[in-house]
């Protein structure tokens, strides 16, 4: 006879049935439903139809391309700039917590808040934006009209309201690099650039990681800021998975709406888990 | 310091000042305005200020819809963190402290939880075969099974850190599991619960993807749907649509503000242990 | 009665088997301590007892009765964790009443059992500090005040003295000497610390890989070690042991040992003759290390002001009849 243990597994019971219900269950199901023709009112089996549809259609197509272009350029932006920030912000200048405050206070903003704010800001003729630029004799683009723009400018708000989490990710990062590093790569003679490519870009290397991690999954997942800017428009230019899910759900097409949910997540599970087991099998080696 | 430093740090808050902070003033400046002053959004502080009267009129919209949503959003928030905390330190818990097959499986469904995106569509068919469409009820428990993952990972890191000697003094003491969980272990979480609180609370109140798919109907409204919808309502009155931008932005500045420790705490240990 | 038995109790750790099988019967009221070096099995001896980990066969016994299977806290017994494992976010008194109020026993029993334990622990002063603001010998007692609170048949100590500097455990030494002798009550007592086993111990039980090597009163234990393990482990500093072919020229069958204060060296004249390599002065005496012909490194520990120096040639003979033989 087994005493019973002072942990007991029906501590894990509430939480695991709400995840279980409300997360498992309808992400299994979501399987079976990508391949039926599914409505409002029926489900018929109609084997991989939508899948087929999705890379047919080219404005469904177009949305799968958009969010792994999304990602990426989010993701490296972030990465970049997050860690030349992170790098300026634990150098001691004037002001240096301040700046780490309002680096970061954009990550806590409703998202929705900076999309409408932006697409104000952004507008072609009467945003703030373009209002400076011709100023300085500059005729600003449509940022969010030009169908081959829209993406990015979304991606840079993307950017210019996530950088922050980066920046407090590397600083973290920086922070458990011991001196003795610097001080010895001094002593050795070298200029600040290597130090910042010997030293800071190798050790950080873990911050890195997470920053890449995150950075990917956000951005593929992303919903609410381009909904809140563009509506996946103009057109379909600027569509991303997420946009295009809600879209078809909104028509009724809940088959094709379910099936870009299973593309996003098949999407995100065979390019984060490498690079994650790759990511970190690089770090355990050093 | 020294005066390259001083130079770069002039520097780097004037950039800063330009990309980060005049949108805030173009929101704040803006919010106060009159309709026609705001028409075209510019860098300049309003030629007569009617803060409160722009205040009242987002508060009214809608038969004062805002307050309807601010009250929905708090309910949301506070319901959803309220299991977080219990259920997720309980999994956190046995899941750090009993090393069996069961609970390292549980830690890789887990770690899937944080990356995977929800299945939308079958979520709404479910809650609508268990009638929780469209409640703030279900809202709650969707936020819960959304929130659970980081919430499990930072407590676990977290409870790693309490000797275990503690729960075995109380065992001996003749403590029932949950008299352990209640008295012992969860008083000593109160750091990591703090943050974990604040950065779920905002993340909660600023959701707006979840609300929209599982949460429709006017009655139902949450703070950042409101500013969604008013946004067609105020496309000639900017000075309303960013007062209203002010008004959802205040919660997490106050947060922010007051919290900023356990922020930067739980961003960084969510993320450089995620 | 409140005596404490154990019967072919083992235990294993998936593959590992940890305890190989121990019997013993540690006396009502007796003050028994488990000794032995790192690893051997000592906590996870005393956390079976304890309850807190369940053997793998074999039975406890606790004042007459089979408790086994039971869970800690009907075991009539209280445990001193090494860590102490005080809670940080209670008061001392309510450190000291917590099993109490666990119990949902009425406010004012606990208020009372809680000042009569400060009381005795001379620990009134702190009631109302937290335990980060206790010295270490403070919260060493807080720790048995938590346990005396249970009026427990048994106390069980986990090396509860390894946290503190050496001053204070020679304190705390004799601070849980007269306690036991106060409260009469079985205490069995974990550590590595010999000193501690000899000085504290009515009954040292020393352990090793697992099993027991031998039980015995200190001295008995000093005197007549019953296996070469036992000769070796108990006495600073270590007796000299001998193997094979030497130990078989001394008379013994496989082992031969002598412990360094019974050792006796002289100018002229002993059994053994080698060169002093190294002393070691600590004032009462000092230890001489020896490099003896046919014999090899001896050990031995003579009166402080005896001059040697390394490179010196000595003579040394064993006192007759200190000698141990397997
Ligand atoms: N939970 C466990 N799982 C696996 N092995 C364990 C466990 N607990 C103890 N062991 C092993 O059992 C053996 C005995 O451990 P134990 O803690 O009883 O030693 P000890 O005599 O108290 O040592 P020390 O003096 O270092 O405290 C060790 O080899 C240890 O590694
Ligand atoms: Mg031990």
């Amino acid at each position: 006879m087994q005493r019973r243990s002072p942990y007991p597994y029906w501590f894990l019971l509430p939480a695991g049935t709400i995840f279980a219900v409300f997360f498992l269950v309808p992400t299994v199901a979501s399987f079976y439903f990508s391949l039926t023709y599914w409505d409002p009112f029926e489900a018929r089996f109609a084997g991989f139809e939508n899948y087929q549809q999705f890379f047919s259609e080219p404005f469904l197509a177009r949305g799968v391309m958009n969010t792994l272009i999304f990602a990426v350029l989010t993701s490296g932006l972030k990465t970049v700039l997050g860690l030349l920030l992170a790098v300026l912000l634990t150098s001691g200048l004037l002001g240096q917590s301040l700046l780490r405050s309002v680096v970061f206070f954009p990550v806590l903003v409703s998202t929705i808040g900076v999309g409408l704010l932006f697409q104000e800001l952004m507008h072609p003729t009467e945003g703030a934006i373009n209002v400076a630029l011709e100023a300085v004799g500059i005729d600003g683009p449509g940022w969010l009209t030009n169908p081959s723009l829209a993406l990015v400018s979304v991606a840079l708000v993307d950017v210019w309201r996530g950088v922050g989490l980066a920046t407090l990710i590397y600083i973290a990062g920086l922070a458990t690099i011991s001196p003795d590093y610097y001080e010895a790569a001094r002593i050795d003679g070298a200029t600040r650039w290597q130090q910042f490519w010997r030293v800071t870009v190798p050790l950080v290397r873990p911050a890195t990681t997470t920053v890449i991690i995150l950075s990917l999954i956000g951005g593929l997942r992303l919903f609410d800021l381009i909904w809140a800017m563009t509506r996946g428009g103009p057109g379909f230019a600027s569509d991303v998975l997420a946009s295009v899910i809600y879209k078809q759900y909104q028509a009724g097409f809940w088959g094709l709406s379910t099936a870009g949910n299973v593309i996003l997540f098949l999407l995100i599970a065979l390019l984060i888990v490498p690079l994650a087991l790759h990511l970190n099998r690089r770090e355990a080696d050093l | 310091m020294r005066p390259r430093q001083v130079i770069l740090g002039i520097v780097s808050m004037a950039v800063a000042f330009v990309i980060f902070v005049i949108p805030f003033l173009l929101v704040i400046f803006t919010a106060g305005k009159t309709a026609a002053d705001a028409s075209q959004i510019d860098f300049t502080p309003p030629v007569r200020w009617q803060f409160w009267q722009n205040l009242v009129d987002v508060v009214q919209t809608r038969d004062y819809q805002l307050l309807l949503a601010y009250w929905n959003s708090t309910v949301i928030t506070v319901g959803a963190i309220a299991g977080l905390v219990i259920f997720g330190a309980m999994v956190g818990y046995v899941m750090q402290r009993r090393d069996t097959r069961l609970t390292r499986a549980l830690y890789f469904v887990v770690l899937s939880g944080l990356m995977i995106p929800p299945a939308v569509v079958p979520t709404i068919w479910l809650l609508q075969e268990i009638n929780l469409f469209k409640t703030l009820h279900g809202m709650i428990l969707i936020q819960i099974a959304y929130g659970l993952g980081f919430t499990v990972l930072l407590y676990r890191s977290f409870i790693a850190a309490i000797p275990r000697d503690l729960d075995e003094a109380a065992i001996i003491d003749g403590g029932t599991p949950l008299q352990i969980f209640f008295r012992v272990i969860l008083p000593l979480l109160k750091p990591v619960t703090v943050t974990i609180i604040v950065v779920q609370a905002i993340a909660i109140f600023n959701d707006f993807t979840h609300p929209l798919y599982y949460l429709p109907g006017a009655e139902n409204v949450t703070v950042q749907i409101t500013l969604y919808n008013f946004q067609s309502q105020f496309v000639s009155q900017l000075n309303l649509l960013f007062m209203n931008i002010l008004l959802i932005t205040i919660p997490p500045l106050l947060v922010f503000v007051f919290f900023n420790r356990q922020i930067v705490a739980g961003m960084t240990a969510g993320g450089v242990k995620g | 009665m409140s005596d404490v038995v154990l019967k072919g109790l083992r235990k294993s750790f998936g593959a590992l088997e940890v305890i190989k099988g121990v019997d013993l019967h540690v006396a009502s009221g007796e003050f028994c301590v488990f000794v032995g070096p790192s690893g051997c099995g000592k906590s996870t001896l005393l956390r079976m007892i304890s309850g807190l980990e369940e053997q793998t066969s074999g039975m406890i016994e606790i004042g007459g009765r089979d408790v086994s299977r039971a869970e800690p806290k009907d075991r009539g017994i209280a445990m001193v964790f090494q860590s102490y494992a005080l809670y940080p976010h209670l008061t001392v008194r309510e450190n000291i009443g917590f099993g109490l109020s666990l119990a949902r026993r009425p406010k004012a029993e606990i208020a009372e059992k809680v000042a009569e334990v400060a009381r005795v622990l001379q620990l009134e002063d702190y009631l109302d500090r937290k335990p980060k603001a206790l010295s270490g010998g403070q919260r060493q007692r807080v720790a048995i005040g938590r346990s005396i609170i249970r009026d427990p048949q048994v106390f069980l100590f986990d090396e509860p003295l390894s946290n503190l500097d050496a001053a204070l455990r020679a304190q705390m030494r004799i601070e849980l000497t007269e306690l036991h002798a106060r409260l009469g009550t079985t205490m069995i007592y974990v550590t590595h610390d010999q000193v501690e086993a000899m000085t504290m111990a009515d009954k040292i039980v020393v352990l090793n890989g697992g099993r027991i090597e031998q039980v015995g009163a200190p001295m008995d234990l000093y005197d007549n070690p019953a296996t070469p393990f036992v000769a070796g482990f108990i006495g600073s500093p270590k007796m000299n042991l001998y193997e094979g072919e030497t130990a078989r020229a001394l008379g013994a069958g496989s082992v031969y040992g002598i412990r360094p204060e019974h050792v006796t060296l002289s100018e002229s004249g002993g059994l053994w003759t080698g060169t002093v390599r190294h002393v070691e002065r600590l004032g009462a005496d000092s230890i001489i290390h020896i490099e003896a012909t046919g014999l090899g490194p001896l050990v031995a520990r003579v009166e402080g002001h005896r001059a040697f120096a390394p490179g010196q040639i000595v003579h040394a003979s064993p006192i007759d009849g200190r000698e141990v033989r397997y």
